[in-house]
């Protein structure tokens, strides 16, 4: 009778685990996940156990979290939340308006151009803006709308030119006119292709929603309480922030996600 | 079987298509006219078979009106005037197209696509309720009515976007390449397809394209041959018409396939093959 032998099965497990486009089970996949999570806390445990250390350690990130807390936290978080929904709101709308137009020969240049301006540079357009606009609000929500409706639009528009030649030659040939055809396939047959590039420039938006935070600090809003921590060096503070900006921008995506699968079955992307 | 030619319903002549410098047909010329015949309802089936790139497609778009002729024209049978005698340059709209791949509007339920393609229908809510839920019983797609392209197979696909058509698109319809793609037991519901639409009215006009000759010749009343012309002992670049088989003419239309057929895929196979 052979004999079991715990090493020769888990060196084959690890064999299976390394082998390129291998499949494995979900239970595997969440020990894999496991894996890594325990070994992240551990690093960052060990890594900031010396006298010496470049990250804080957990117990500096708490205190961290405790004081922005009472700092007003919350009030910090649902002040970004807020800015940042009423600038995706009005950059959606802007680069909606803009990508469906784009299929209109007379407005096509202008949409490309408005999509080439995401490489302009921030300080440029801040200091027009500034000059427009004197409420830092307003100030953070247009510089957040210019932005964003570069990259939206850019998205956008590519959504437009990938919908094969097909969809629309169908729609021609159930007697659609030009403009039926622009609102049954690219705008009704696209609003789950919407809610996904909103959710892909997220992250975007997300990372310059703190940076004009920062840079306009009157408003307050998580860009600021990092400045603030920043300033004092207080690492502990900034890693808990840096925590709490992550968690907030998975939780938006999610949501977005959750929203297309639920209200769109037909969306398989 | 005796059959009589009336009216004209589909009028091709001098017909190019040119994508700028790119001449993709040329020269293409046909007529096809109602075939009556006595004690049934027969529609039209013709087949456009031809090797790849020879401008089946284009020469599709074309008849569908999705594409302007470069030059020539295409006229079909005005049917809504009385008698159907009058003739009208295709329009947008006018023919019925389903493409290779039964595209459908993804965001539309399956009773949600016909009930779009029946809105230019003067009828009440309930005539197109009824109507369409006939249709969905006849075709077999009661159970999906509610489900979406994505979640419907090739067949089911297929068997809504003629529907569509048929509701939408008068008495012709084209479709590219309808049994590509299809198993065993599709393919015999696409035949059973072409002859209910064929049995629905005597101008019903089925143009429809094919890799499978045995299909082409099965199916067909009359097959096109589409491919490049030899002139001065050389290929030239654009597709045409290289032969034409009235199967009616032959005696080989609305018969099983036999050994006639056979003689006809073998010579449709051999002009494919020269052009």
């Amino acid at each position: 009778m052979k004999r079991y032998c715990p090493f020769h099965s888990a060196f084959k497990i690890m064999k299976h685990l390394i082998k390129p486009f291998e499949e494995v089970g979900k239970n595997t996949f969440r020990m894999i996940i496991l894996f890594w999570v325990v070994s992240l806390f551990l690093f960052w445990f060990i890594g900031s156990s010396g006298e010496r250390h470049l990250f804080p350690s957990p117990q500096q990130v708490l205190t961290g979290f405790v004081e922005l807390y009472n700092e007003g936290l919350v009030v910090h978080i649902g002040s970004s939340l807020w800015l940042c929904f009423v600038a995706i709101l009005i950059a959606v709308i802007i680069s909606l308006i803009i990508s469906y137009l784009s299929t209109i020969p007379i407005v096509n240049p202008i949409a490309n151009a408005v999509s080439k301006l995401r490489y302009l540079p921030l300080t440029g357009i801040t200091f027009y803006l500034a000059i427009l606009i004197s409420d830092a609000r307003t100030m953070q929500i247009w510089v957040l709308v210019t932005f964003m409706s570069t990259y939206l639009t850019t998205s956008l528009l590519s959504m437009v030119s990938s919908i094969r030649k097909e969809e629309f030659d169908h729609a021609r040939s159930l007697q659609c006119n030009r403009w039926e055809v622009l609102w049954e396939v690219v705008v009704k047959g696209r609003i789950d292709h919407v809610i996904e590039v909103i959710r892909q420039n997220l992250a975007i938006v997300w990372m310059m929603l703190v940076t004009v935070e920062s840079i306009l600090v009157a408003a307050g809003g998580l860009g600021f309480l990092i400045k603030n921590s920043d300033k004092f060096m207080n690492h502990g503070r900034i890693i808990a922030l840096q925590i709490v900006i992550l968690g907030l921008g998975l939780s938006i995506d999610f949501v977005l996600n959750f929203i297309r699968k639920t209200f769109f079955r037909y969306s398989k992307l | 079987m005796s059959y009589s030619k009336e009216n004209t319903l589909l009028y091709v002549e001098n017909l190019s298509v040119a994508y700028g410098d790119k001449v993709i047909i040329k020269d293409i010329n046909f007529v096809e006219n109602d075939i009556v015949r006595e004690g049934s309802t027969t529609g039209q089936v013709i087949c456009f078979v031809g090797r790849s790139g020879r401008g089946k497609s284009t020469l599709f778009r074309a008849l569908t009106g999705l594409v302007k002729p470069t030059t020539g024209k295409i006229l079909i049978a005005d049917t809504l005037t009385e008698g159907g005698n009058d003739a009208k340059e295709v329009c947008e709209g006018d023919v019925g197209f389903v493409d290779q791949k039964y595209t459908l509007f993804r965001n539309k339920t399956v009773y949600e696509a016909l009930t779009f393609a029946l809105r230019k229908q003067k009828l009440s809510k309930e005539e197109k309720h009824e109507k369409i839920i006939s249709y969905l019983e006849e075709w077999g797609l009661e159970k999906v009515k509610d489900q979406y392209p994505n979640e419907l197979s090739g067949g089911q696909r297929q068997r809504t976007a003629i529907i569509e058509q048929i509701f939408c698109s008068g008495h012709y319809m084209v479709l590219d390449e309808p049994f590509s793609g299809l198993d065993v037991g599709n393919i015999e519901d696409a035949k059973k397809a072409f002859n209910m639409i064929s049995s629905l009215h005597s101008f019903n006009t089925i143009i429809y394209s094919t890799h499978d000759i045995e299909l082409a010749a099965e199916l067909a009343d009359s097959i096109y041959v589409i491919g490049y012309p030899t002139i001065d002992g050389e290929h030239a670049n654009y597709g045409t018409i290289v032969k034409h088989f009235d199967m009616k003419e032959l005696g080989l239309a609305w018969k099983e396939f036999g050994l006639g057929h056979i003689e006809v895929v073998k010579q449709i196979k051999a002009a494919m093959l020269a052009s």
